[in-house]
């Protein structure tokens, strides 16, 4: 399903703290209307990597580019078209709902804020909006967080671990809207994990970035040699069966 | 233009929905209660002491108690003394022209405020709120989604000093009114066309160097006290934006409030104990009292003026807002 439109590309991000080099050298492209799944151990430099394409932390070396946008230099631009929730869904919690979807569309201009009861129809939270946030379950945060991150009418969707902590209910739920999202809506959406099953039944293509390289990449099929291999048994061979 | 009204927006929305601003007010309230019902008894006291006694025999002893133990005394704190001897000049003066300098209304009170407040209690009240400008987005996790929307950083931060310079505004506006309107409860709310002398001056250090009236004017109370608030809404605002540059260097809002009380108390003290030490005085709380310097209070030290401490506190807020964007704009936001 997926064009070859290439709507984010990591080129070669490095980033080093003194001496300690987090990530040596990461590269993907991810293509409208795919859902993309960056895995690898706890460590392998995951989270320094999501923080550097959204624009958190600023990459030793290497560059981001956004819907033909570079991150460093065109920042507002480029995160125009981007929607993240890294890590947990952290929203303003004595806030209700709706004044933090209402705070953050205010930060995009250009009618965000027309958006916001579809949004929250879209993910199921149009009911329970105008509670503070202080009371929603971190299922809610997350729906909240997910219609926060469409504000902006985003073609890139990076989402950090997106069903850590969920039930299974809450885990099918958002699979099911990963999947809507890209299907219907043509986003790129990128979820890191480190849930093997669970990104499986989700994503399209994957990289698999270990010590602070991408090893694998490609589609789930070219991957598992045609499910020749497991993507588990792939996962520890790429990684020296290092606690996942 | 239209991003950064709602940049604005949002920042005074999450000031006043997170009550620590009501709280400042509910506390300025009551403190200004303590201070008129304690100075109100002891206005009444005095009445009952000397029931007697005109103003002119009142101000006439005060001012003769204050020279005889300047001269007699021994060990008595050289800035105490400068401060004994501007005060008795000031009472003669007054005595000259036949005004009743301690004719207490909720004018004078609120014009005195100005400069008692803006040494001590504005600041902490300005920390309290300041403190949690950036520090709280790090603390409750906000910051990454603040900082993942198209706006950049510097345009945030700009925000939050807008909202800084508007609440620190707001809780002058309010110490203002509250001064005046609970004052006035005990001493009446009118009497601002009351005639002031402004302008004194202590000749010099020395004892012998007397009292300096050349530029002594009189103005209506009311002038006086535009200039004093307005003095202490300077004060206040340098507060605000070094509070800022705390608030962006911690990542919890009790580190960036315990700094700023720390080194307000720490300053107030420091001014009152090393008059010795000359470099005091480029110290920012040394001269936040811009209100009582603009009457021409003896300075703590040498060489200080209302425009030396207006210049030192500008230079201190300027320093602490560029060293605030560029920590704020450069930095990596990480877990």
């Amino acid at each position: 399903m997926s064009s070859s439109e290439v709507v984010l590309s990591a080129e070669g991000l490095a980033k080093r703290y003194g001496d300690r080099e987090v990530v040596s050298d990461v590269s993907f492209a991810l293509h409208r209307g795919e859902v993309f799944g960056f895995l690898g151990p706890n460590g392998a430099g995951k989270t320094t990597t999501i923080r550097m394409l959204v624009g958190l932390v600023r990459p030793t070396r290497g560059r981001v580019v956004i819907d033909g946008h570079d991150l460093a230099t065109d920042f507002e631009a480029a995160m125009r078209r981007v929607g993240c929730i890294v890590e947990t869904p952290d929203l303003y919690k004595f806030l209700t709902g709706r004044e933090n979807l209402e705070h953050f569309a205010r930060m995009i201009g250009d009618g965000a804020s027309a958006r916001i009861d579809e949004l929250a129809r879209l993910v199921h939270m149009d009911e329970r909006l105008d509670g503070l946030v202080r009371t929603y379950s971190l299922g809610m945060r997350q729906r909240v967080g997910i219609a926060q991150a469409l504000l902006s009418d985003p073609a890139v969707l990076i989402l950090d671990e997106p069903t850590n902590g969920l039930d299974p209910a809450g885990i099918r739920e958002m699979r099911e809207l990963v999947r809507r999202l890209a299907g219907e809506r043509g986003l790129a959406v990128f979820v890191s994990s480190h849930l093997l099953s669970e990104v499986e039944k989700m994503v399209d293509r994957i990289a698999i970035v270990h010590r602070g390289r991408t090893l694998a990449a490609g589609t789930l099929a070219e991957v598992t040699e045609n499910g020749a291999k497991s993507l588990e048994d792939l996962f520890l061979e790429k990684t020296g069966g290092e606690t996942v | 233009m239209s991003v950064m009204l709602g940049l604005v927006e949002n920042e005074a929305l999450k000031i006043l929905r997170r009550k620590r601003f009501r709280i400042i007010l509910i506390v300025l309230a009551a403190l200004l209660c303590v201070v008129v019902f304690a100075q109100n008894r002891q206005q009444q006291q005095q009445r009952r002491d000397h029931p007697e006694r005109d103003w002119r025999a009142q101000v006439e002893k005060r001012a003769s108690d204050l020279e005889r133990q300047m001269n007699q005394r021994r060990g008595i704190p050289e800035q105490w003394k400068r401060w004994m001897r501007y005060e008795s000049g000031r009472l003669r003066y007054y005595l000259s022209k036949n005004l009743n300098p301690n004719e207490l209304t909720g004018p004078v009170f609120t014009r005195a405020f100005a400069g008692v407040g803006s040494v001590l209690l504005i600041p902490l009240l300005i920390a309290v709120f300041g403190a949690d400008l950036v520090s709280s987005e790090f603390a409750e996790g906000t910051i990454t989604l603040l900082l993942t929307r198209p706006v950049a950083r510097w345009k945030i931060l700009l925000s939050k000093v807008v909202a800084m310079i508007l609440f620190t505004t707001l809780t002058l506006l309010a110490a203002f009114f509250l001064a005046w309107g609970i004052s006035g409860v005990a001493f009446g709310w009118s009497g601002w066309e009351a005639p002031i002398l402004t302008g004194f001056r202590l000749g010099g250090a020395s004892p012998a160097a007397g009292f300096d009236l050349s530029g002594v004017r009189i103005v209506s109370l009311w002038q006086d006290t535009f200039a004093a608030w307005g003095l202490a809404w300077f004060s206040a605002l340098a507060v605000g934006s070094i509070t800022l540059l705390l608030s962006v260097v911690f990542r919890s809002a009790a580190a960036a409030m315990g700094t700023m009380m720390a080194t307000l108390v720490g300053g107030t003290i420091l001014s009152r104990v090393a008059s010795d030490w000359d470099g005091a005085k480029w110290f920012f709380v040394t001269n936040l009292p811009l209100p009582d310097y603009y009457a021409g209070l003896p300075t703590p030290f040498e060489g200080m003026t209302l425009t030396f401490s207006a210049l030192v506190l500008l230079a201190w807020a300027l320093a602490a807002l560029t060293a605030a964007f560029v920590l704020f704009t450069r930095r990596d936001v990480t877990a």
